[in-house]
């Protein structure tokens, strides 16, 4: 099956199914390099009297070529999920289908949820980063400082992977679900220096750094875009049931007054038909626009969080 | 090898590989099943060696991306573990709903498995 001379250490074995995945969803690559690590490390373990080349050797007809492992994740991957996995629904044809079909897409809810989720997560991550940066950074003058980094540092990681699991639920976006193995056979001092030498440690800590900002950005859209577009909604149904006065100008020019148990609105009798379509129109982009910050965010998430050397 | 033998061979390749499909999900629900403790992944694929026959025989590497699926529909669930020997492992056991999944994939099995031996059996005939 290959051209290749078979590697004879596990790090080679790896190096060579990277490649051999390149191109491929770099999720997709960190979870092949995870299994294919357990199963080597453990059939190592299982064996202790042969070497690794002769273990390596025998894992190839096993476990398969790395060349072959390739083309088994790439194709167990795609039927396994379209056959597990709830079908999509068909893409609606014409204009005004797409548009009001968002109604029916689970994405664009789980987007307008996580959109509101963001300024907690938000809050919190940056809060984390900050506290446990500056805290440990500033403590490392003196001996108790260094172990706290490197806490610190394997904090991030798990929320690394904590956040790449809401963003796949949520967005649909696909993310590692295992985390990556630190390559094998170095110190650990070299392992805490690659810690800080690793891109992605670093750009995950910007990335939550960034979800605050972002967090109170979503959470406002939200916010502004429903509960106008509801009002919009709700007051011309109020108004021609009778609960609600038109015309009405109270402390200036307002859409809906609740005071008392008097519902008042400034708009005129006339405008009320346009207003009620503005509302539900509003409704519809108010979940267009959910769905497309959720996919732009599902693509900043991964090119935070996952390694960009797996793109090569 | 003659360009009908490579074709032959590339044919039933394909067949196994549609027929593995299913069956594979099947054998790790009934593995792991079957197993009173939870399992890893280079465990469960030991256990289908040893008495893999046909498609179950393929490649061991097929098998972890079915268990990560299995897990993500409720199937199964897992969790990480320290090993002595090596890295961290994940370690597999069934859920209530793999168990009636179970039950019902492998009704499903019996009957096809049973309908098709009596289609091939009239066929040889």
């Amino acid at each position: 099956m290959s051209h290749e001379r078979l590697p004879t250490t596990i790090p080679e074995y790896l190096e060579h199914l990277r490649r051999s995945l390149a191109g491929a969803d770099p999720a997709l690559v960190q979870d092949a390099l995870y299994d294919a690590e357990e199963y080597l490390r453990s059939e190592l373990a299982e064996n202790p009297g042969r070497s690794e080349a002769e273990v390596i050797a025998a894992v190839a007809s096993s476990y398969g070529a790395p060349e072959e492992v390739a083309d088994i994740y790439r194709d167990t991957e795609v039927k396994v999920q379209t056959a597990l996995r709830a079908p999509s629904p068909p893409p609606r044809r014409s204009l005004a289908g797409r548009f009001f079909g968002v109604f029916a897409d689970p994405r664009a809810y789980a987007s307008l949820f996580y959109m509101v989720l963001a300024l907690a997560t938000g809050i919190f991550y940056f809060t984390w980063v900050v506290a446990g940066f500056s805290t440990s950074l500033g403590l490392s003058i003196t001996i108790i400082g260094i172990p706290l980094l490197i806490l610190f540092f394997g904090s991030v990681r798990v929320l690394s992977l904590v956040e790449g699991r809401i963003v796949e639920v949520m967005l649909g976006e696909r993310m590692p679900r295992r985390p990556l193995y630190t390559t094998r056979g170095r110190s650990l001092w070299q392992r805490i220096g690659d810690m800080f030498t690793d891109p992605r440690t670093w750009s995950t800590m910007l990335y939550f750094l960034l979800m605050l900002p972002l967090g109170i950005l979503y959470f406002t859209i939200v916010v502004t875009l429903t509960t106008c577009a509801l009002t919009f909604t709700a007051v011309p149904p109020l108004v021609w049931l009778g609960f609600a006065n038109a015309s009405v100008q109270l402390d200036g020019w307002q859409i809906l007054n609740v005071d008392h148990d008097v519902v008042a609105t400034s708009m005129p009798a006339w405008g009320l038909p346009a207003m009620f379509v503005c509302g539900i129109l509003l409704l519809f982009a108010t979940m267009h626009v959910a769905r497309g910050i959720g996919r732009l965010h599902g693509q900043l998430a991964k090119h935070l969080l996952v390694r960009t050397a797996q793109y090569a | 090898m003659t360009g009908s033998d490579d074709n032959g061979e590339a044919q039933l390749r394909k067949f196994q590989k549609e027929l593995s499909a299913g069956t594979v999900s099947l054998a790790l629900l009934a593995v792991l099943d079957r197993s009173p403790a939870p399992m890893y992944g280079y465990q469960i694929a030991k256990t289908l060696e040893r008495v893999g026959e046909g498609v179950l025989s393929g490649k061991q590497s097929a098998l972890y991306p079915v268990l990560r699926n299995l897990e993500a529909g409720g199937l199964l669930d897992s969790f990480v573990e320290p090993s002595d020997a090596g890295p961290p492992r994940r370690y597999y056991r069934i859920t209530a709903p793999g168990r009636d999944a179970l039950r019902d994939w492998a009704a499903a099995w019996r009957a096809t498995r049973d309908s098709v031996d009596s289609v091939l059996e009239g066929a040889s005939e």
